[in-house]
């Protein structure tokens, strides 16, 4: 490992000239020969019958191509669940969904035609909470639920509108609270949020009316798996489905699954081969994409009084949305590690993913953990302090450690948690007195990553010794690029400006599950460094003869193979590709990589042998302080302890802290994407909806720990997602200590800490 | 109804037939296919689509066509000087200022005119400037940061030379 060249090293990323100078093309910035625009008209009502939709206007409009509803496009699609139309069928289920589409020769024509669209709606009852919406009488969302094409992992539960249920069975957790010293019952909220990534949400489409090929150019986080949900959805063969993936403007979740594919293909069938763009503006992506899952989480806890955990019960109502989306995986990685990372002998979870009619919620950033552990982290020191315990402490005594067997059944290996509990709090002098009014907390997580799956890599080399990376992560930002060029130059022993990643597209670059559950450095590392070494192990094999040297004499150096001892006689990569295969021929290396998990987790119980390919663990600190006068939270400073495995690349793994961290922030203290009692977002706009901006942030201490994962390319893990996960229970913590009083409700609002010092004080 | 609309764009005399309630972002965009500018909300809220409109940074989702007789336009696409990067871009390379580079465009253009008014700024200073163009990848760290080393660099061009470190 001392001898990594590029690997380990703060490189420049390799994608920013483009990013800096203008020129790199987004999805959004694409424009194709020919191409119409289309616009979506959004349902008025949260739930209602489509009693009569009448198009003929709005088709007879000068300059409009084609209209379409439902009818038209009688398809529906769903990563879990089969439950989502291209266009609303018969029925709308939340204020925002698309009922019909126009295409036209511009904009503005598309926008005039559909105030000609008649829609006659008859409303139904609806439900805004996941609750409410899962009571026994509740009217069905899906009244064919039942009929749904469904993923085994399925699982129901004698309530309405559950579209998943998921539990964990480990000991009695009767027994373990009659073991307790201290019982401790609490409910936690967080509310409705969205990924806002800067970039908004675009597709564009082209059907070949000759032979039905469907291409669609998508800044999509989950090209193959969109490609099969196309193909599954539209009966055709996937060879008939291609799609180009732009440049992303940034995700964290909300470009996975198809959002505005099945919109510019289904008009794309109506319009004799011309493309169509079909571009959301902020509005339309605040109100009709995706928003994470809102959740209520009641918390159960027995604890003996020297601070040992005997017994935890949870229930989590996850609220859906519309469709399920990806809420049933949600519901189960979500609500599977919600008791939180520590020995508890007696558990038991009961995780339900409820449809509600309120815009569709999927995966973002985190996939679920961030519910949980604003609530199990609250919980953790609200038992603290009740046990007159320090929470650092409390948490080091129960947290899980190399070897431990987590409580759904897997043994733990490569546990970096103890270290980043101590490094984050020491970062914000846990150990030192604080002044009057000033409060610390901490919070700690691990996630896991899905599992099973696979990437493919292939790594091509020319005749110049240029290297070309063919993989399927996708650059969303997060900086893959640069870290699959790292590892090819590492394994290649070329410097890295040597090396390019090809532009993805899936009739060319092999498959690749998905850019989700920080699983790319992991997962496509490992592919790419496979692909690298067999390519190595080519140009080793030609160069034997040609420099009349046995294997394990050869040596690769910076784009050359020489004899040991001998690198005045050096030949390139290019002169023996050259030499064996011909000119301009193209030597390529290829490998697969899958973490097996071996025996599916058990709907059932929840257990499983391996729930998650790595781990991921993280413990965040935060200090703050409250103006007593108006209830603002100021934050002091935010350290930030993640187990990275190994840092491919430290400026990188620092930027995915510093990032994450900002959005945990964001969401600890201003973000609540608002609907009302009617089901409307009420503040679809960056004026109303608080992104935190750049002098809403304190001070950022990111610190990076390497517990190495000998699986993983180097010793990596997963970095991406958990930058946010735990950073509102280490504010909320924070604050609870700084005003003697807690809130379990986000964001920690000006006007709720506010009332929760009136409460504290009496008033 | 179009009209024709002559003005400077990164220098050069630009002529495009364009309705006057055409936003200027939307004729950069799609009538004449520059789309380094981007557009992030399309309601002044973001900061991402800030070019220069004679010598001052604007949302150029909030500009019409008509207003810009004669106007002298810069953009993302102007910044460099040559083949040279300006040191505002070359410091987001160096320090890591962008991740998925969306707002990446709107941020130069403002820091490139922050600077102008003060070379010297406070961490501070640079974030308060900052605070109307949103990022959702970075946590603004390495985006203040790269300010912060631009302005070392301005500074030591213009031969001033004070550094606060």
């Amino acid at each position: 490992m001392s001898e990594l060249k590029v690997v380990g090293h703060p490189v420049t990323r390799v994608d920013v000239d483009e990013k800096v100078t203008g020129t790199a093309i987004y999805g959004y910035d694409l424009v194709l020969p020919d191409m119409l625009h289309g616009k979506v008209l959004f349902s008025t009502r949260p739930h209602a019958r489509i009693v009569r939709i009448d198009l003929e206007k709005a088709r007879r409009h000068p300059g409009v191509v084609c209209a379409i509803s439902g009818a038209d496009v009688p398809w529906t699609h769903g990563e879990s669940i089969k439950d989502k139309p291209f266009l609303a069928q018969g029925k709308v289920r939340y204020i925002g969904e698309p009922v019909a589409a126009v295409a036209a020769v511009d904009e503005d024509t598309a926008q005039e035609a559909l105030k000609l669209i008649e829609v006659e709606y008859e409303d139904l009852p609806a439900y805004f909470t996941p609750e409410e919406a899962c009571q026994p009488g509740a009217v069905a969302i899906h009244e064919e639920f039942e009929s749904y094409r469904k993923a085994p992992i399925i699982v129901g539960a004698p309530m309405p509108n559950v579209c998943e249920h998921f539990k964990l069975r480990t000991g009695d957790t009767a027994e373990g609270f009659r073991q307790s010293d201290l019982v401790l019952e609490e409910s936690y909220y967080v509310p409705v949020i969205q990924h806002a990534a800067m970039e908004p949400h675009s597709a564009h489409a082209q059907v070949d009316p000759d032979t039905g090929q469907v291409t669609v150019w998508v800044a999509n986080d989950a090209p193959f798996r969109a490609l099969t949900e196309v193909a599954e959805a539209l009966g055709l063969p996937q060879e008939k489905i291609r799609l180009i993936n732009p440049l992303q403007g940034g995700g964290f979740g909300s470009k996975g699954g198809l959002k505005l594919e099945p919109i510019a293909m289904g008009l794309a069938f109506h319009t004799n081969g011309r493309p169509v763009r079909v571009k959301f503006n902020r509005e339309e992506t605040f109100i009709s994409t995706l928003v994470r899952h809102e959740a209520t989480v009641h918390v159960k806890s027995g604890v003996k009084n020297d601070g040992t955990l005997m017994a935890r019960h949870m229930t989590l109502y996850w609220g859906g949305g519309a469709y399920s989306e990806k809420s049933p995986t949600v519901c189960i990685r979500g609500s599977l590690p919600s008791p939180g990372p520590y020995r508890i002998p007696h558990v038991h979870v009961d995780g339900y993913a409820v449809y509600t009619n309120k815009p569709v919620a999927g995966a973002f950033r985190g996939y679920g953990i961030p519910q949980g552990a604003w609530a199990t982290e609250q919980h953790m020191d609200e038992l603290a302090r009740r046990l007159a315990m320090d929470p650092l402490e409390f948490r080091l005594k129960n947290v899980f450690v190399d070897g431990d067997t987590a409580y759904w059944g897997e043994q733990l290996h490569n546990v970096g948690l103890t270290e980043t509990l101590t490094k984050a709090a020491a970062a914000i002098d846990w150990d030192k007195p604080k002044p009057a009014g000033v409060g610390r907390g901490l919070a700690c997580i691990s996630k896991p990553t899905r599992s099973p799956t696979t990437s493919n890599a292939g790594v091509l080399v020319d005749t110049n010794g240029q290297i070309t990376v063919l993989a399927g992560t996708v650059e969303i930002g997060q900086g893959c690029n640069t870290i699959l060029s790292q590892v090819a130059a590492e394994e290649l022993k070329v410097p890295i400006e040597q090396v390019q990643v090809a532009p993805l597209d899936t009739d060319v670059i092999p498959f690749d599950a998905s850019t989700t559950s920080s699983r790319s450095t992991y997962h496509m590392g490992n592919a790419v460094r496979g692909a690298a070494i067999h390519a190595r192990e080519q140009l080793l094999e030609m160069a034997g003869p040609m420099l009349e040297g046995k294997e394990e004499e050869l040596v690769v150096s910076d784009g050359k193979v020489h004899l040991k001892g001998h690198d005045e006689i050096a030949l390139t990569f290019g002169e023996m590709i050259r030499r064996k295969l011909g000119a301009d021929a193209v030597l390529r290396g290829d490998a697969s990589y899958t973490y097996e998990i071996g025996k599916d987790l058990d709907l059932e119980t929840g257990h499983s042998d391996h729930a998650s390919a790595f781990y991921m663990y993280a413990t965040q600190a935060a200090e703050a302080s409250v103006d007593e006068e108006t209830g603002r939270v100021r934050l002091h400073r935010l350290s930030a302890a993640h187990d990275v495995g190994k840092a491919i690349n430290p400026l990188n793994c620092v930027a995915q802290i510093e990032g994450g961290v900002a959005q945990g922030i964001g969401s600890a203290l201003h973000e609540n994407l608002v609907i009302d009692e009617n089901g409307k977002v009420r503040n679809p706009s960056f004026l109303d909806y608080h992104l935190v901006t750049s002098v809403d942030l304190p001070e950022i201490i990111p610190i990076i720990v390497e517990c190495a994962e000998p699986e993983g390319p180097y010793g990596a893990k997963g970095l991406g997602e958990p930058g946010l996960a735990p950073t509102p229970a280490a504010i909320g913590n924070a604050v609870a200590d700084a005003i003697k009083s807690r809130i379990r409700e986000l964001p920690l609002t000006p006007e709720r800490v506010f009332w929760a010092l009136e409460e504290r004080d009496g008033k | 109804m179009s009209q024709t609309i002559e003005f400077t764009l990164n220098g050069k005399a630009t002529s495009v037939d364009a309705p006057a309630h055409r936003l200027l972002l939307d004729l950069l965009r799609d009538e004449i296919g520059v789309t380094g500018t981007k557009e992030g909300c399309g309601t002044g809220d973001c900061g991402a689509c800030t070019v220069y409109l004679n010598g001052k940074p604007v949302n150029s989702c909030l500009v019409l066509t008509g207003e810009l007789g004669d106007a002298d336009i810069v953009t993302v696409e102007g910044l460099k000087d040559g083949d040279a990067y300006h040191p505002i871009q070359a410091a987001f390379i160096a320090d890591g200022g962008a991740q998925c580079g969306y707002c990446t465009p709107g941020m130069l253009m403002m820091a490139k005119s922050f600077l102008e008014e003060n070379p010297d700024p406070t961490d501070d200073d640079i974030r308060f400037a900052l605070s109307g163009n949103l990022c959702r990848c970075t946590g603004y760290v390495k985006i203040v940061e790269a300010v912060q080393d631009a302005a070392a660099e301005l500074r030591r061009r213009a031969g001033k030379g004070q550094d606060h470190e």
